[in-house]
């Protein structure tokens, strides 16, 4: 996918807009045409809540708690802790007289990870995505409306992924990164094309969505400042000399009169995501939600970059901080999440839990690029969306199973009856993998029981003639196998096809060596 | 709504009218005559009641999973009593590339045989599966009709063999036969059951 886009798109190679920097700044630059550049910017507002709550099934309220001792805040809530009546800004003893709900303190680090993430998941879209620290992405998407079907497609694909994600954003598309960022956290769901309509859209936003320095903030209030129209009609002379020169700078990028280059996030070279559970589960099945989650992550990382993953390595780390590890490993390099999670619950399911869970974490180390893309059959018009191929049949019975209870046969050319044939991985749907060799004459004429039992029964004798369960009728001719000398496990046999008593055929033979003794080793099913 | 009405509707059908959706020739002339769709009943459950070992339960069935291999159709064998053996199996015709063995038993802390009917409820329901086979003892009439529902939910050919002691049972798969050894060489194939109309209910075949 990256490289379709890079294709469809020659403006994502180019340096950014130069002319429009040389443009006289004092009168905005009426450009009619669509801007070279579309950027789209992610807003994430509840991050910090989300990364705790995305793994459980039930929405529980939560609230992000900042501070110390008796002067804890309230910072953020969501929209369960809202409906109690917990607001923004209430001292945490104070929210805690409305009702019940789960006090979350702030993790840097883990936002930090998660947008990091969240950015290689973006990268399925544009391979220029980056980072706005602490809670956006941008993404430059105009060389990837051809293939996500517009914009509006692309937002509609965008905002399902989100959903899958456990993610909550608000997207707004711009011809200019600030732009962008701007309209989306205001959660506008705006879609600009032209650097012609951005002052009528972005003035009536607050000024709160630049998130300035507070002195900045408090200068320009002290002004009657309070939404980016009023900014943006103040003399630009006057408001360089009074604020920071970069103040005046970032209203140039806002508008397209500045360049504003971003540096892409490059893709990791492997992949690794966690889930912290802000509560403790004490049952597998449990640990469903969360999976999903990760496994989205990780197909839309892999979309990324075409590429597919054969094992999947999820770690457990429990309350006392030991870990359960748990491998999945698939048949054929695969990069579906629905066949991940159906093979991961499968094998969770399996596993026991010694002590309650507390994180989730996902690797994957080998990412294989060269693998087929995905089997979007252009020439077949039957819906295959319901039905599985033979790969993920088989890994969902290996997941269930076990690896080692599925086998194919194979023939070996080898005259000793017990190595006439091995067990082999379960083939591939593909023919061209199995090695056919003819049976040969002399194997075709002889006889040979459908069943062979897994070592050869002893049978007890009398008379000269093997018994089982009554005396066992002999053919009249017997073949004789002596072959193996080489490889220490020589044999020398004569088998005969015996009949017993109740019509049942089998294949017995008689030992030329040793104490000659009769052995039963097939049955004529 | 009157007798007519229902029978025009398929839900109800008199005994012995309706024959089988499809049909797989078994490879035996006397027991093609004999099955009312001429061959195995398919998508359908086929339930083979046999006692004895090695008098041709499996020998039976061989000719039709082999054309069902060839046509590169899946034959899944879920817990054979003995391994099979790959020289006679190729010797009758049969594609090993396209022939999966599951031994399911295998698996801890389970009731016995579950996973087996697991992954033979699979198999079934798996598109590319031409024939699966399971040797099953103990199955209860729930699970024989979701087997016999994954039947033709797979398009799948599906064969049990269960011991004889089970003959008098109700069952909702589409065919029963009992087998049992007759003169030396030949198998008594008994119609305990079958839709369609029976031409006769046992026939004795050379194998």
């Amino acid at each position: 996918m990256r490289d379709e886009a890079r294709s469809y798109s020659p403006a994502a190679n180019l340096p950014p807009p130069l002319r429009r920097a040389t443009a006289p700044s004092s009168a905005p630059v009426v450009a009619a045409v669509s801007a070279p550049e579309l950027w789209l910017h992610i807003a994430l507002p509840q991050l910090p809540l989300e990364l705790a709550t995305r793994g459980m099934a039930e929405r529980r309220a939560c609230a992000l708690v900042e501070g110390t001792g008796r002067k804890q805040r309230v910072v953020l809530v969501n929209s369960q802790a809202a409906s109690l009546g917990v607001r923004v800004g209430m001292p945490l003893g104070a929210a805690r007289v409305l009702g019940e709900f789960t006090g979350l303190a702030r993790d840097p680090q883990a936002e930090a990870r998660a947008l990091a993430g969240l950015a290689a998941w973006a990268c399925q879209f544009t391979p220029r995505v980056s980072l706005v620290e602490p809670d956006g992405l941008l993404l430059e998407i105009k060389g990837s409306l051809g293939l996500f079907g517009g914009t509006a497609g692309l937002l509609q694909t965008l905002r399902r992924g989100l959903r899958a994600l456990g993610y909550r954003g608000y997207a707004a598309i711009a011809p200019t990164p600030w732009a962008a960022t701007a309209l989306a956290r205001a959660q506008r769901q705006a879609v600009v094309t032209t650097i012609a309509e951005l002052p009528a859209q972005l003035g009536a936003l607050p000024l709160d969505v630049l998130r300035l320095a507070p002195e900045q903030r408090a200068d320009l209030e002290r002004l009657g400042v309070r939404t980016l129209a009023e900014c943006l009609r103040l003399p630009r002379d006057g408001l360089g000399r009074r604020f920071a020169p970069g103040f005046v700078s970032l209203l140039d990028r806002l508008l397209g009169l500045a360049p504003d280059p971003r540096t892409s996030q490059p893709l990791p070279a492997t992949f690794e995501t966690r889930l912290d559970l802000p509560w403790e589960i004490h049952h597998a099945p449990a640990l469903g939600i969360a999976m999903e989650r990760l496994l989205h992550e990780l197909a839309g990382f892999l979309a990324a970059q075409c590429g597919a993953a054969r094992r999947l390595d999820w770690t457990l780390v429990h309350a006392d901080r030991t870990l359960t590890r748990c491998e999945v490993e698939l048949t054929a390099p695969g990069r579906a999440a629905a066949h991940f999670a159906l093979l991961s619950r499968e094998k969770l399911s399996r596993t026991k839990l010694h002590a309650p869970v507390r994180e989730l974490v996902l690797e994957v180390r080998e990412i294989l690029r060269d693998a087929p893309p995905p089997a979007a059959d252009l020439f077949d018009p039957r819906p295959r969306v319901s039905t599985e191929n033979w790969p993920e049949f088989i890994d969902r019975l290996r997941a269930r199973l076990g690896s080692h209870v599925l086998h194919s046969l194979s023939l070996v050319p080898d005259h000793r009856p017990e190595r006439a044939w091995r067990w082999r991985e379960p083939a591939s749907a593909d023919k061209s993998s199995s090695p056919r060799s003819a049976p040969s004459p002399r194997e075709a004429g002889a006889a040979r029981p459908l069943w062979l039992t897994r070592a050869p029964l002893p049978l007890a004798e009398r008379d000269g003639r093997p018994e089982l369960g009554g005396p066992l009728q002999l053919s009249r001719d017997c073949e004789r196998i002596e072959s193996g000398w080489w490889d220490g496990s020589a044999v020398a046999r004569d088998y005969f096809v015996a009949t017993s008593a109740r019509g049942a055929r089998l294949w017995v033979f008689r030992e030329l060596s040793g104490h000659r003794g009769w052995y039963l080793h097939g049955i004529f099913e | 709504m009157n007798l007519e009405e229902l029978l025009r509707g398929a839900q109800v059908r008199r005994a012995g009218e309706m024959p089988p959706a499809g049909e797989l020739a078994s490879g035996f002339a006397a027991l093609d005559a004999l099955l009312p769709g001429g061959g195995w009943p398919l998508p359908a459950l086929t339930e083979v009641l046999c006692d004895d070992e090695g008098i041709g339960a499996l020998r039976l069935l061989l000719p039709a999973l082999a054309a069902l291999s060839r046509r590169g159709q899946w034959l899944i064998w879920i817990s054979p009593p003995h391994i099979p053996y790959a020289p006679a199996l190729v010797a009758a015709g049969v594609d090993l590339a396209r022939l999966l063995i599951v031994e399911a038993d295998a698996a801890e802390g389970r009731r016995d045989g579950e996973e087996r009917l697991w992954a033979f409820e699979q198999a079934l329901r798996f598109l590319d599966c031409g024939a699966a086979l399971a040797w099953l003892a103990t199955v209860d009439s729930l699970r024989l009709r979701r087997l016999q529902l994954a039947c033709e939910a797979g398009q799948s050919l599906g064969v049990m063999f269960r011991p004889s002691r089970h003959a008098a049972e109700a069952s909702p798969a589409s065919l029963r036969l009992k087998l049992t050894p007759a003169a030396p060489g030949t198998l008594e194939v008994d119609i305990l059951k079958c839709r369609g109309r029976l031409r006769a209910r046992s026939c004795t075949l050379a194998l």
